[in-house]
C-alpha cells in the first residue's frame, strides 16, 4: 500500500469518527471492535449467530446495562458511585417484601423497588455534597450498609414468589422480545438525549471536565450533583427490578460485584474515569461487547475464569487506545 | 455616572480579615489596573463582584441597582463577566459548548427542551471571526489548543453576551509578546463599546499602558486610586509595598 | 446495477436461513456447577467427567465465579440453551434462580436434572418444569448419622452440652442437617442437651468464635456438630486452643480432604462425608438410561458415610473410593 493510500484510508477514518462523534456521541473504535469481536465469534462457534442467542445476549445484559448508564452519568461528572451493586440487592428485596409479605399490588412495589433505590442516592448524594466527604468514601459506606441492609430485611434469605404482573416484567416476551430487554433499550435511548443533548446533561460533563468552570458559569454543582446520585440510585433500584424479576425472588446476594462491571462497561465504551466524557450509547457497546465476549466464551464452554481475565484485558486494551488516540490528536491539531 | 458601585466591603475568613472597606468605581468605557502582591485581596475582591463568595459588609451596585443578593448566574445575566487566570474551561468539550455553558440555547422537541447545537456553532463561529481570533478547529476539545487560542476561548465567553463590565485576571502573565498585544488591543475595544474593565495584573508596564486609573490593594484596604497619565511606576510601587527599598523595587519593575 | 442487488438480496438471504437455522450435532449432555471454587463442587465435576467417559457421552461442564452469583448462572444457563444439549444436569444456586431457563429447556423437550437436589418441588410444580429427576445425598440422612456418631460413642445415657453450628442462615442445605442433627440426638439420647444452635454462615472464623463464646458459658461441652467441614475445623482450632482437644467429639459435614487430613491428624473427630463424585458419576449414568429409554425415578439418594480415623485406618469400607 503505497503512502497516499494510507494518508487516504486515514482520511476517510478520521471523517467517520467525527461523524460517529459528533453526530452519534459514540466513538467509532467500540462500534469497529464490537463488530469484530461479533464476527469471530460466530466463526469460532456455530450456536452463535442466531436470532435466539442475540436475544439471550441482550437478556443477560440488561441488568448490567441499565447499572452501566448510572455509571456512565456519575463518571461523567467526576463522580463515582460504588453502592449500585448493593442497592441492586437491597432494592430488589425491598420490591419483593413489599409485594410478597406486604401484599401490596405491583405498581407500589414496583415504585418501592426504585424508590428504595432513589433513597439510597440521595442519602450518598447529600453526605457528598454536604457533608464533603470524598465519593469513594461514601458510597463504599453505603455499599456495606445496603447490602447489610438486604440480608437484615430478607433475614438471609431469598423471598420468592412475585405477583404475575410484576414477574412479566422479568420474564413477559412480548413479541419474543424479552422485557427486560425492551426496558434497557427504552431507558438507554431516553438518558442518551438526555446526556448529548439536554442541558442538564452538557452541565453534568460540564461539571466532571471542570468543575470550577461549571460553577462560575452558574451551574449550582452542589444541587445537580445530588441530582445525579439520587439518578444512580434510582436506576439501580431498576436494575434490582429487573433482576430480581428475571430469577422471581428478592435475593439480598443480588449484584455482589456489579458496581464494578458497570464502570469497565462505561470505560470501555468511552466514558472518561475522571469525568468530562461520556456516551450512553458508547456504554451499551461497551457492556455488549462484554456480553458477547462472555457469550462467546460460554458457547465454547471456555471456563468463567478464563472470561474474567478477557474483560480485564479488553478493559485495559480500550483505555490504552483511547490514550494512544488522544495524543495523536494533540500532535496534529 | 458610574457603572458599577463597590461600597465598604469587607471580608474575613474565620478570624483572617482579608478585606476591610473597599471603596471603588468603575465607569463605562473606563479601565482601571487592580494591582497589590499577593494576598492583598485581589481575588477575594472580585469573587464578591462575581458572586463567588458572599461580602461581610458593604455594597455593590451595577447601574444601581444591588447586586450583592443576586446568585453568580444571575449577575452574568447582567452583564458582569469574569476571565479568570486559569481560564475556567472545560477542556474536552468543543468551543462553542465552553462559550455556552449555563445557558445554552434550547429548542423544544415534542415538548422537550433539547440544546440547540446548530445555533450554538453558529452565533461561536460568529463571535470568534468577530474577535478575530484564529481557531483550528470549532468541533474539537479546546483542551488541543495553544495557550494563546484557548484564551481566546474563554474571551469570546466573557463578550458573547454583551457584557456590561468585564474583568480579566493576569490575561497577559502566560502569552508571548504578540498576544499581549493583541490581548491589550481587545481592552482597547471593550473601551470603545462602552464595556468597565477591571484589569488584574502583576505586570506594571501592561497596566501603565492600557489603563485609566489605577487602584492599589494592600492588605485589604485600597491605599490608592491613581490616574493612570499623571502615575509614574514608582508611586505604583510604593504604594504596593508600603515602605522597605523602593528604589530598587522600582527600577525592578520598570524593567518590567 | 442490477446484478449488485442481486447478490446482495442473495447474501442477506443466506444471512437470515443460517440465523434461522439449528445446526445438528451429535447428543451432549449440559452440565451446570455453582463454582468450582468449592472442593465439593469440584469432586462432582469430577465424577461426571469420569461418569461422561465411562458411558461415553458428550458434555461440556460450566460454572459461575462464587456460589450467590444467582443471575450469572441463569444467563450462562440460557446461554447452554443454545448449544441444543439432550439433557441438561443443574445445581442451581437457589431454588428459584435457574427457573426461567429450566421453563425452556422443558418447553424444547430437554431433560432436567437436579443434581445435589437444590430445586423445590412444589416451587418446580407451580412454575410447571418437568424435572426428570433429582440425585444428591439426604441432608437430614446426614445429620442424623453425625447423632448416631455421637452416641456411638458417648453412650445413649451420656448428659452434658452440645453445640450446633448451623451454616448460612436460611440456607436449605444447612437446616436439614441440623434438624436431622437434632431430632435425632433427642431421640437417641435425650441427655444431651443443645444448649446453642447458632449461624456459622459456612464460615472457619465465625464458627471458631461461636465455639469460644460457648466454651466460655459451658465449659463442659461434650460435643459439637457443625453443618459442614469448614465450620468444624473452625470450631476444631478454638477448643485446641482452649487446651480441650482430646475432651470433645467435634463433627463436621462434607468428608473434604481438609477435612480427612484433620481427621488423620487427630483432630477433627469425624466428618459426615458427602459423596459428591458418587453424586456425579451417578447422575450422568442415570441420564444416560434417562435418555436411552426414556424415563427414570423420580428422587436418587446417595448415601453418605461417617469418617473417622479408624474408618480411614482400616480402609475396608468400599465406598471409601469416592471419597475425594
Amino acid at each position: 500500500m503505497t503512502r497516499e493510500h494510507r494518508e487516504r484510508l486515514f482520511g476517510i477514518w478520521t471523517r467517520l469518527q467525527k461523524k460517529a462523534n459528533e453526530q452519534l456521541h459514540v466513538r467509532l473504535e467500540s462500534v469497529v471492535v464490537l463488530i469484530g469481536l461479533v464476527l469471530i465469534m460466530a466463526g469460532l462457534s456455530p450456536y452463535f449467530w442466531s436470532v435466539s442467542n442475540f436475544m439471550n445476549i441482550l437478556l443477560a445484559t440488561s441488568t448490567i446495562g441499565v447499572l452501566a448508564i448510572a455509571a456512565t452519568f456519575v463518571l461523567s461528572s467526576g463522580g463515582l458511585d460504588l453502592s449500585i451493586g448493593s442497592i441492586v440487592g437491597l432494592s430488589g428485596v425491598v420490591g419483593a417484601s413489599v409485594a410478597v409479605n406486604l401484599g401490596m399490588s405491583t405498581p407500589v412495589a414496583v415504585l418501592a423497588t426504585i424508590g428504595s433505590g432513589a433513597l439510597a442516592g440521595l442519602i450518598n448524594g447529600w453526605i457528598i455534597t454536604r457533608g464533603f466527604v470524598p465519593a469513594f468514601i461514601v458510597t463504599l459506606g453505603m455499599l456495606g450498609v445496603a447490602r447489610g441492609l438486604a440480608l437484615v430485611i430478607s433475614d438471609g434469605r431469598v423471598i420468592y414468589g412475585l405477583p404475575d404482573w410484576m414477574l412479566f416484567l422479568g420474564q413477559g416476551r412480548p413479541y419474543g422480545i424479552p422485557m427486560p430487554v425492551l426496558i434497557l433499550v427504552s431507558v438507554a435511548f431516553i438518558m442518551h438525549i438526555v446526556l448529548a443533548y439536554t442541558r442538564y446533561g452538557r452541565h453534568t460533563l460540564a461539571i466532571g471536565d471542570n468543575e470550577n468552570a461549571a460553577r462560575t458559569a452558574g451551574i449550582n454543582v452542589g444541587l445537580h450533583r445530588l441530582s445525579l446520585y439520587v439518578l444512580s440510585g434510582g436506576l439501580a433500584g431498576l436494575a434490582g427490578l429487573l433482576f430480581a424479576t428475571r430469577i422471581n425472588s428478592g435475593d439480598p446476594t443480588a449484584g455482589i460485584t456489579y458496581e464494578l462491571t458497570a464502570i469497565t462497561a462505561a470505560i470501555i465504551g468511552g466514558t472518561n474515569l475522571f469525568g468530562g466524557r461520556g456516551s450512553i450509547l458508547g456504554t451499551m457497546i461497551g457492556a455488549l461487547i462484554m456480553g458477547v465476549l462472555q457469550n462467546g466464551l460460554n458457547l465454547l464452554a471456555v471456563q468463567s475464569y478464563y472470561q474474567q481475565m478477557a474483560i480485564g484485558g479488553v478493559l485495559v486494551l480500550a483505555v490504552f487506545i483511547d490514550q494512544f488516540q488522544h495524543r495523536q490528536e494533540e500532535a496534529r491539531v | 455616572m458610574s457603572l458599577l458601585k463597590v461600597s465598604g466591603i469587607e471580608k474575613g475568613f474565620g478570624s483572617v480579615s482579608v478585606l476591610r472597606g473597599i471603596d471603588m468605581t468603575l465607569g463605562p468605557g473606563e479601565v482601571i489596573g487592580l494591582v497589590g502582591d499577593n494576598g492583598a485581596g485581589k481575588s477575594t475582591l472580585m469573587k464578591i463582584i462575581t458572586g463567588m463568595y458572599q461580602a461581610d459588609s458593604g455594597s455593590i451596585t451595577l447601574e444601581g441597582d444591588n447586586l450583592l443578593d443576586l446568585t453568580p448566574g444571575a449577575r452574568r445575566d447582567r452583564g458582569v463577566e469574569m476571565i479568570y487566570q486559569d481560564l475556567a474551561l472545560a477542556k474536552q468539550q468543543d468551543v462553542a459548548s465552553n462559550i455556552f455553558l449555563g445557558r445554552e440555547p434550547t429548542r423544544r422537541v415534542l415538548g422537550i427542551p433539547l440544546v440547540d447545537r446548530r445555533k450554538m456553532k453558529r452565533d461561536a463561529q460568529i463571535m470568534v471571526d468577530q474577535l478575530g481570533a484564529r481557531l483550528p478547529d470549532l468541533t474539537r476539545p479546546v483542551g488541543l489548543f495553544s495557550g494563546g487560542q484557548q484564551q481566546s476561548v474563554a474571551i469570546a465567553r466573557a463578550l458573547t453576551f454583551d457584557p456590561k463590565i468585564v474583568i480579566m485576571d493576569e490575561p497577559t502573565a502566560a502569552l508571548a509578546v504578540r498576544e499581549v498585544q493583541s490581548v491589550l488591543g481587545l481592552i482597547h475595544q471593550l473601551k470603545s463599546r462602552g464595556i468597565g474593565v477591571i484589569l488584574i495584573s502583576h505586570r506594571l508596564n501592561d497596566v501603565l499602558a492600557v489603563t485609566d486609573r489605577i487602584v492599589v490593594l494592600r492588605q485589604g484596604r485600597a491605599v490608592a486610586n491613581f490616574v493612570t497619565n499623571d502615575t509614574k511606576m514608582p508611586d505604583i510601587v510604593s504604594a504596593i509595598v508600603g515602605g522597605g527599598d523602593i528604589a530598587a523595587a522600582a527600577a525592578h519593575e520598570a524593567k518590567g | 446495477m442490477f446484478k449488485k442487488s442481486k447478490y446482495r438480496a442473495a447474501g442477506v438471504m443466506v444471512l437470515m436461513s443460517v440465523m434461522f437455522t439449528l445446526p445438528t450435532r451429535a447428543d451432549e449432555y449440559g452440565i451446570l456447577m455453582k463454582t468450582l471454587a468449592n472442593p465439593y463442587w469440584g469432586a462432582m465435576a469430577d465424577g461426571v467427567k469420569a461418569g461422561a467417559e465411562s458411558a461415553g457421552v458428550d458434555y461440556y461442564i460450566q460454572a459461575v465465579e462464587s456460589d450467590q452469583a444467582a443471575e450469572s448462572q441463569l444467563n450462562v444457563c440460557n446461554t447452554m440453551l443454545e448449544r441444543r444439549p439432550v439433557a441438561m444436569i443443574t445445581a442451581a444456586i437457589n431454588s428459584t434462580n435457574l427457573l426461567p431457563c429450566l421453563k425452556s429447556a422443558t418447553e424444547r423437550g430437554i431433560k432436567v436434572v437436579d443434581l445435589d437436589v437444590n430445586l423445590d418441588p412444589a416451587i418446580l410444580a407451580s412454575a410447571g418444569i418437568e424435572i426428570t429427576f433429582s440425585i444428591g445425598s439426604d441432608n437430614v440422612l446426614a445429620g442424623a448419622q453425625g447423632a448416631q456418631y455421637l452416641v456411638s460413642r458417648l453412650g445413649s445415657d451420656a448428659t452434658g452440652p452440645v453445640l450446633v453450628i448451623e451454616g448460612l442462615s436460611g440456607n436449605v442445605t444447612g437446616e436439614k442437617r441440623a434438624a436431622g442433627f437434632v431430632n435425632k440426638l433427642a431421640e437417641l439420647a435425650p441427655g444431651l442437651e443443645v444448649v446453642a444452635s447458632l449461624p456459622g454462615d459456612w464460615d472457619r472464623g465465625k464458627a471458631a468464635n461461636i465455639t469460644n463464646d460457648i466454651m466460655m458459658r459451658n465449659p463442659d461441652l461434650v460435643g459439637i456438630f457443625a453443618a459442614n467441614d469448614g465450620m468444624a475445623l473452625g470450631a476444631v482450632e478454638s477448643v485446641f486452643a482452649a487446651g480441650k482437644g482430646g475432651e470433645v467429639i467435634i463433627i463436621g459435614v462434607d468428608g473434604n480432604s481438609d477435612a480427612i487430613k484433620s481427621i488423620n491428624r487427630g483432630r477433627l473427630t469425624a466428618s459426615v462425608a458427602q459423596l459428591p463424585y458418587l453424586v456425579g458419576r451417578k447422575a450422568i449414568e442415570k441420564v444416560k438410561t434417562a435418555v436411552t429409554f426414556g424415563s427414570a425415578e423420580g428422587k436418587f439418594v446417595v448415601p453418605t458415610l461417617v469418617l473417622t480415623k479408624d474408618l480411614i485406618d482400616t480402609g475396608t469400607e468400599p465406598l471409601l473410593e469416592f471419597v475425594k
